[in-house]
């Protein structure tokens, strides 16, 4: 690519909407000249900062691990800070941006995540330990570790509960982000309520609603697999006595070596 | 006052990253029953969850194998065996780190509470890397003479953060999410509460409480290239200063060694504790002329000068010669997948490298805020020089000073001060509010002063963009009062900072909506920022000495009988500061300075 074309200029169209003063969302465009490296936060910062104030957006860290900036870029939810902008500039020199679907809309990209946070409560997100608490730490494998990865990697952005189909049309359904959330609890050999935690998830509005359409995977920023953590709990919920006792054994050695 | 518009609690903290939830979890595990925390971000998006490397204790879990060398591999140590690390060198790394400038009781203090601090994370569902018996792995960090970075791969303080985030929601902590504390309301030396902004309607209340803590985090946002996230713009000490709260040691900002080229934002020093190296335009491992010992793994105030001299001498990499290489290559696939996915991830994202296949382009970034609200050991905060405290005011993590990183911080100290000084915090917060503190009347209506200073900022219509002046704040910062600085330079910085404050008195905010309106919080961002850089360059000029990150090449030695004392920043009655200093806690028996060498 040619310095030329990194420095050029181009459209950035963007989904307004104030609820105080809109009746209805509408697209409104900006001119931005590209730099190399730019990001489409970037771009959206000199917008706001330059241009027009009242485009509003949530952002923090710029690096993809406070999961602030999530939003629907091409048609695509993802981070806006960890997408370069040149890779998404279309034919007619344009990216469009709007804010994640299925979400009422506080203002412009600003979404109002309520039901985001709720479910995520509902799973119980805080661990909860034995009675039987040691000097030191509890003994976990670096393979129980492993097995938490996705869900312990997860940031919270929503780009996953946002492009899921299931929570566009019932906001009761738990959501992919929750369920990997009780995945991280229900694995963790260091909790005692897996059995609770799998009745929980296998409620009306729990695993059971998934339709494995796989978007959730499409959209994690972070390359995390929510669709599969959701069919290990469909699994163990089926047998959750059986999984609880044998938590039950294992939680009798946690202050033990990991024998090699 | 209207009293539809106060709200109250007894224990109000402002900021959610690990210090502030600390503080409030605890408070409410002590018995607190009404704690709030208000955060100006969703509380999961404090910059606490940036850090990567680790949090500092000694747990003693791990050891360098036998006759591998200070980069060679590392290996449990076997049950019955003999510990490599103890408090006491915890101690001296940390007082040597900070040259010599960290209060060493406070210091003894956060080293001694440490091994609890991270276990009692452990104990709440933190997810760390594991040895092969299954405790908590470790690995080498910059200035520490022993593994004790404990982690969780290369996302250490996103794990910490969500794990405490989870146990404040269990113990029925209030959290009000995107709510701006804009004033902070003290009379007579009690605090009476605060005034914040609800970000989502625009409507600005008051909050009264007994205690109120501050755990803000740091003001990075004032240098042009930095790991911070936009959210760290010193809100908490600007405050805190307007409200006649001293600051302490502003002139100590840190610089990191590795933030990616021209982005900012942190490759974790645990790249270079993995084995990494850093190399220049000739391809030379440059570090062995500044820290022959040591090398990569100097502290940071050291290795980022020493990249700055390699850069100034025309040794620097990338089309502008402001980058050094970070060489990772040698490490392997395995261990970088392994231990360092976040960071590759980064690079691959935003430098279009492989740091399995390339060296990635990196270069100093402002990273870390030494200084702050001083405070004790407890979290209370300081009055003045003397030691006397302001009533029911609270604070730490990097938006305090307590200090125990002094001039410079060594990598993993910030996790475990955050959690440390947040923890203690909670319980003197729990201890004060039990024993009877009162909800104190509060002067006037502050909350309709602030209403009327944001509809004037709204009416103001002037001429200047916001953005502008933070840009030439930025600048000024970084050349000027960056990693090396001088008289010359430091007089000019302060001369333009009060220009820039004038500046800002003719600006014209873009956005007069009340909804989710950040263009009126980025302004209120950027005046804060006008505030305390005012008070680093100031702090920078008086301080005649080099010691730390503070960096005089007009005063290049450290000055042990003039400067071995804290700053103290006060502002004045004409709204400038004014300046008294403070003894340095030292163990003379123990720990007496020393020249250091790495």
């Amino acid at each position: 690519m040619s310095n030329n074309d990194i420095q050029r200029t181009v459209t950035v169209r963007i989904q307004r909407f104030n609820p105080d003063v809109d009746k209805k969302p509408h697209m409104q465009d900006y001119q931005v000249k590209m730099w190399p490296g730019m990001t489409i936060l970037d771009a959206l910062h000199e917008i706001k900062t330059h241009q027009d104030g009242s485009v509003t957006y949530r952002r923090s860290c710029r690096h993809g691990i406070c999961g602030s900036c999530a939003m629907h870029i091409n048609g695509r939810n993802t981070l806006a800070c960890k997408t370069p902008i040149i890779n998404e500039v279309q034919k007619n020199d344009t990216v469009t941006i709007g804010p994640l679907p299925y979400l009422p809309v506080i203002k412009d990209m600003v979404v109002d995540r309520t039901s985001f946070w709720e479910q995520y409560l509902r799973v119980k997100p805080w661990l909860l330990p034995p009675n039987d608490i040691p000097e030191k730490e509890f003994r976990m494998s670096q393979e129980e570790v492993d097995a938490l990865h996705d869900a312990e990697a997860c940031i919270m952005c929503g780009a996953c509960y946002s492009s899921c189909a299931v929570i566009g049309l019932n906001k009761k359904y738990l959501g992919p982000h929750a369920l990997l959330k009780a995945f991280l609890r229900v694995l963790d050999p260091r909790d005692t309520a897996p059995a609770e935690r799998l009745e929980i998830v296998s409620q009306a509005d729990g695993v059971a609603r998934c339709h494995t359409i796989f978007n959730c995977i499409d959209a994690c920023p972070k390359g995390l697999n929510p669709t599969q953590a959701i069919e290990t709990l469909r699994k163990l919920a089926q047998k959750r006595q059986k999984y609880e006792e044998a938590r039950r054994e294992r939680q009798k050695h946690l202050n033990e070596p990991i024998p090699s | 006052m209207q009293n539809s518009d106060v709200i109250t609690h007894d224990v109000i903290v402002v900021g959610a990253g690990l210090a502030g939830t600390w503080a409030a979890m605890t408070a409410a595990e002590n018995g607190v029953k009404d704690v709030a925390v208000l955060s100006k971000i969703h509380p999961l998006r404090s910059h606490s969850g940036a850090a990567q490397g680790g949090i500092a204790a000694v747990l003693n879990n791990v050891r360098p194998v036998a006759g591998t060398g200070p980069r060679g591999p590392l290996e449990q140590i076997p049950p019955g065996d003999d510990p490599v690390d103890s408090f006491d060198l915890h101690m001296f790394d940390t007082i040597k780190g900070s040259d010599w400038l960290g209060d060493q009781d406070a210091i003894e203090i956060m080293v001694k509470d440490a091994p609890d601090v991270v276990i009692q994370y452990e104990h709440m569902g933190c997810v760390f890397s594991r040895t092969k018996d299954g405790r908590i792995n470790q690995r080498r960090f910059g200035g520490h003479s022993a593994p004790r970075a404990n982690f969780s791969a290369d996302r250490t303080g996103h794990v910490l953060l969500h794990t405490i985030h989870e146990q404040a929601l269990f113990h029925n902590v209030k959290f009000y999410s995107e709510w701006y504390v804009m004033d902070l309301i003290i009379e007579d030396n009690i605090t009476r509460g605060v005034v914040a902004i609800n970000v989502l309607t625009g409507d600005i209340k008051m909050l009264r409480a007994k205690a109120v803590m501050f755990g803000t985090g740091g003001y990075g946002q004032a240098f042009k290239v930095t790991s911070n996230a936009y959210a760290n713009t010193g809100d908490g000490v600007a405050l805190a200063y307007n409200a006649g709260a001293p600051l302490m040691d502003m002139e100590f900002v840190q610089f990191h060694p590795t933030g990616l080229y021209r982005h900012g934002f942190l490759m974790t020093e645990a790249c270079r504790g993995e084995g990494g190296y850093l190399i220049n335009k000739l391809g030379e491992r440059f570090m062995k002329k500044y820290a022959p010992d040591k090398m990569e793994l100097a502290p940071r105030d050291l290795v980022s000068r020493s990249e700055q001299i390699e850069i100034n001498e025309g040794r620097g990499v990338m089309e502008d010669g402001q980058g050094i290489y970070l060489d990772m290559r040698h490490l392997g696939r395995e261990k970088i997948m392994s231990r360092l996915p976040e960071v590759r991830d980064l690079a691959i994202a935003f430098a279009h490298v492989d740091p399995i296949e390339d060296p990635v382009p990196i270069q100093p970034t402002a990273h870390y805020s030494m200084g702050g609200i001083p405070t004790t050991v407890d979290g209370e905060v300081l009055a003045n020089a003397n030691g006397d405290l302001i009533t029911g005011f609270y604070a730490a993590g990097e938006v305090s000073c307590v200090s125990v990183h002094g001039a410079n911080r060594l990598g993993t100290n910030s996790l475990l001060e955050a959690s440390v000084f947040g923890r203690r915090a909670g319980r003197a917060i729990a201890e004060f509010v039990k024993g009877g503190a009162k909800l104190h009347p509060v002067p006037g209506d502050p909350a309709e002063k602030n209403r009327k200073m944001v509809q004037q900022l709204f009416d103001n219509d002037g001429t200047e963009l916001v953005e502008d002046i933070v840009q030439d704040l930025k600048t000024t910062m970084t050349n000027k009062v960056g990693i090396f600085r001088d008289e010359e330079g430091l007089k000019s910085a302060l001369d333009e900072i009060h220009n820039l404050q004038e500046r800002f008195k003719n600006i014209r905010v873009m956005d007069k909506s009340k909804r989710f309106n950040t263009n009126l919080s980025m302004t209120l961002e950027a005046s804060h920022l006008l505030t305390f850089s005012e008070l680093i360059a100031a702090g920078a000029l008086n301080r005649q000495e080099s010691r730390g990150a503070h960096s005089r090449t007009d005063f290049p030695k450290r000055d042990d009988e003039s400067w071995l004392k804290h700053t103290m920043a006060h502002k004045d009655e004409d709204g400038r500061p004014k300046f008294s200093y403070k003894g340095v806690t030292i163990y003379w028996d123990r720990f007496p300075p020393q020249e250091r060498k790495y």
